[in-house]
């Protein structure tokens, strides 16, 4: 679906022409290894190369000039999948077809240009004013977690499971690691993303293939450069205890259990694992939405999720804090009938209904498909729907027993009021 | 059927009005693998005082009701639907807000099979006093839910300042205590009087065969027997212009305190392309005084004020409207004082140069939420329901001047219309 080039040892271009859609879409993604200080700078540098550039000094300046590209989206954000941490740069733009006369693309390649390497620098680093009120934009950020009490709640629940390991690294940092920044460690980073990351550029829209490629390779100049290897996260990393219960000022329990397995994405077992969460908790004909929602009334939501990069399945909950016990039952008497195979035709279709259904649906978006191929491309085989409806179609009831007997309970963590 | 060509656009709309009053649009989509199907009523939390259908004398429902019927609507006497969808290969769901109950599909296959069960679910009601009991555990935990979301309680907090009686300012899943006394006899008086196929909306957008698709529903529609319409008699009461309270605060076991400032909109009787050039008026008006490009936006981030949640949006419909802005704010009181003084000074701060601008990145706005059915289909539906229509938001905005643009803003901009709320971090965690 996308046709991939190499503009540089370690940079490549992955381009896709599609007459879908009315705008043309750009991601741009920096990688480096994952960890709590170079997440924090790299949260920081996002946020301060979004803020403006050489050549828009101020943030209105820029901002101005985006609104007078058809108002042109465009903002740095910073991501991580297992041990990677990733600063992107997004750019959406319409497709000139659209507008009476004009001729925005060009302006946008220069943009990205800009954006990017021409940062706005004072004497060879960034201005120090501007690190600072980014450093605490970030910090806010990490901050608001706690008054969102179901983010939070997972936030606590992967610290306790998996302390000092990639799944419990935030890919914005930490406070203090934040606040170590400087102007000039901050500029450091820059060198580091632009002349030692992994790049990889995407482009989603009604283009000149050839163009594009003869133009970005101008806009983005980078050079070669070998990608450090990334460790593999160890497995040593183990919860602290296996029950937490913590209090607040709040009205609802939010009930968050950790569960290990071993199959991660790419692993010949990943298709049963993807099927094991769909019946277990991951849509509205499952068994947790199916009892503990509409069988016993226990809660609004009721539901699971499969993190593939590490390994982790996540039961989350928002109940009457009295309710706690009987819904951590519930909860377990589903796993327990999926370990005995009590698993139906019926949830098996519906669940390989669903999983086809899905990622169809995200390759109708220009950012689905840049987020599935980007996934799916490390793997040695060519990304397809029907590959994968096979694959999933393949999956027995016994597969996803097998599955379901694997499944370790890490740790629950439970939050609610302080009366309860 | 009718066709309504959008050239500039590159979209065909095909219509029709079936012979039940059920308006259905289907709007066909080249290169997609996905279709996206919403059946909506114009009926929301806000129509709580109404004839019901047949009866002479009006009355008031328990808060709540409207929600409480979407999440009854799912439940069927041989089971959940979610299930039929799900075998389908359909995600299925529904929201309600003030003014519209939405139900809703998406999917890349048996398009068919899907659209069948979504019109056949909403219009066969299957309600008990057992199941309406079953249901009231679990909106008490999504009611409850919503109870600890400080940025819900921070919006409704607001809403609530502005209005003396409207009901816009009650809770759409309204409380614990109001949802209780509703029983299956309450549900069918209310599906009785406002989902009626002349009262909704079909809308159909993706990979799909418009000819075709519009027979299929119309052979649905016509097994099914629908008493005559008539016209839906909702009341309610005298709203003042000016707001309810001025300044209010609730305390929350957050760390951060939440502002919003409310102005409340004394134009709130418009409809057709009369409120469409008006309801984009003030969202550029707003985009031009508070936007990021903004001085406004420059002072108040450069000093602190706003963080990244920093937010603003203007909401219009017949009978309220309000604009709220806000942002989380180590100093909430400092930061209400700068937004109320940018509107109270806001002829000074617009100018031709500026409106220009925001209507190019507004257009840009608006090609682009093309690419989403979602924004299409609710969109759309909601403009309907206001007699406008979506597809023409780009022309209108092209021919927007500054004149329109402070004429509009007047509206919002009277002092006595202007409210605060605060949510405050009520323990010594907090810093």
């Amino acid at each position: 679906m996308f046709l991939s080039t190499q503009l540089a040892e370690g940079v490549n271009l992955h381009i896709r022409q599609t007459t879908q859609f009315k705008t043309v879409s750009f991601s741009i993604k920096f990688r480096a290894p994952l960890n709590q200080q170079t997440a924090a700078e790299r949260a920081v540098l996002s946020n301060v190369l979004q803020h403006s550039n050489g050549k828009f000094k101020k943030s209105a300046e820029f901002r101005s000039y985006l609104d007078d590209l058809f108002g042109t989206v465009l903002y740095f954000d910073a991501s991580k999948r297992g041990n990677e941490h990733t600063l992107l740069l997004n750019v959406e733009t319409v497709n000139d077809q659209y507008l009476q006369q004009n001729q925005v693309f060009n302006e946008v390649l220069e943009l990205i240009n800009t954006a990017i390497l021409e940062p706005n620098f004072d004497n060879g680093a960034f201005v120090p004013s501007i690190v600072e009120r980014e450093k605490e934009m970030v910090t806010q950020r990490i901050q608001s977690i706690f008054d969102d009490k179901t983010r939070y709640a997972q936030h606590r629940l992967t610290q306790i499971i998996r302390p000092n390991h990639p799944a419990s690294i935030s890919a914005n940092g930490t406070i203090d690691t934040v606040k170590q920044i400087t102007p000039e460690s901050l500029t450091k980073a820059y060198e580091t993303m632009i002349h030692e990351d992994k790049v990889d550029i995407y482009v989603v829209g009604d283009i000149d293939v050839e163009a594009v490629q003869k133009k970005l390779t101008e806009a983005l100049p980078f050079k070669d450069r070998t990608p450090k290897k990334l460790e593999q996260d160890s497995n040593e990393s183990k919860p602290e205890k296996d029950y937490t219960k913590e209090q607040q000022d709040m009205k609802q329990g939010k009930l968050h259990i950790g569960f290990s397995t071993p199959v991660r994405f790419g692993d010949e077992d990943y298709a049963k694992m993807q099927i094991f969460n769909g019946v277990f908790g991951g849509y509205a004909h499952s068994k947790l939405f199916m009892n503990v929602r509409e069988k016993e009334s226990l809660a609004y939501y009721a539901s699971s999720s499969y993190n593939s990069q590490y390994g982790l399945v996540y039961v989350v909950s928002g109940i009457e804090p009295s309710n706690e016990k009987k819904a951590i039952d519930v909860i377990n008497e589903q796993l327990d009938a999926m370990k005995n195979g009590e698993i139906t035709d019926l949830e098996l279709s519906q669940t390989k209904a669903m999983l086809v259904n899905q990622l169809k649906e995200t390759l109708d978006l220009a950012r689905g498909q840049i987020e599935i191929f980007d996934q799916y491309k490390n793997l040695d085989e060519t990304f397809s729907v029907d590959i994968w409806k096979e694959r999933w179609d393949q999956v027995t009831k016994e597969d996803v027993q097998e599955m379901a007997s694997q499944i370790q309970l890490e740790a629950i963590y439970f939050l609610c009021g302080k009366e309860a | 059927m009718k066709t309504i060509e959008f050239k500039q656009l590159d979209e065909t709309l095909f219509y029709k009005k079936l012979s039940n009053g059920l308006d259905v649009y289907i709007l066909p989509k080249k290169g997609f693998s996905k279709t996206f199907v919403t059946f909506t009523t114009k009926y929301g939390s806000i129509d709580r005082t109404f004839v019901p259908l047949g009866e002479s004398e009006a009355i008031t429902v328990p808060d709540g009701i409207a929600h409480f019927l979407e999440h009854k609507m799912f439940e069927k006497e041989d089971g959940d639907v979610f299930q039929q969808f799900s075998e389908a290969g359909a995600s299925a769901n529904a929201f309600t807000s003030f003014t519209r109950t939405a139900y809703l599909f998406s999917a890349t296959d048996h398009i068919y099979k899907s659209t069948e069960t979504l019109l056949n679910f909403v219009q066969e009601p299957y309600f008990t006093d057992k199941t309406v009991e079953k249901e009231k555990g679990i909106i008490g935990q999504e009611i409850t839910m919503y109870d600890d979301q400080a940025d819900w309680r921070l919006y409704f907090g607001a809403i609530e300042n502005m209005y003396h009686n409207h009901p816009v300012k009650i809770d759409i899943a309204g409380t614990i205590e109001s949802i209780d006394k509703i029983t299956a006899d309450h549900l069918y008086t209310c599906y009785n009087t406002f989902y009626h196929p002349s009262n909704m909306l079909l809308f159909v957008v993706g990979a799909i065969d418009p000819t075709e698709m519009m027979a299929f529903i119309e052979e649905n529609q016509k097994k099914k027997e629908f008493p005559e319409p008539t016209q839906i008699e909702r009341q309610f009461e005298e709203e003042p212009t000016e707001v309810a309270i001025a300044m209010r605060e609730l305390k929350m076991d957050v760390q951060k305190p939440k502002v919003y400032v409310g102005l409340k909109a004394k134009e709130t009787n418009l409809s057709g392309e009369e409120m469409l050039k008006h309801e984009l008026s003030v969202q550029i008006a707003l985009e031009c005084l508070y936007g990021r490009a903004s001085n406004f936006y420059t002072d108040v981030y450069e000093n602190g004020l706003i963080d990244e949640s920093f937010a603003y949006d203007f909401s219009l419909e017949k009978g309220y409207g309000f604009a709220l802005i806000g942002s989380d704010s180590s100093e909430p009181d400092q930061l209400a004082e700068k937004i109320k003084e940018v509107i109270n000074n806001a002829e000074s701060l617009l100018s031709s140069d500026g409106i220009e601008r925001v209507k190019r990145k507004k257009i840009g706005f608006y090609l682009r939420a093309l690419n989403s059915m979602e924004f299409i289909a609710n969109q759309f539906t909601r403009y309907e329901f206001n007699e406008m229509n979506l597809f023409d938001a780009v022309p209108v905005i092209e021919k927007l001047t500054l004149k329109d643009v402070v004429e509009a803003l007047k509206t919002i901009q009277g002092e006595t219309q202007q409210t605060v709320f605060k949510v405050l971090p009520s323990s010594e965690r907090a810093q």
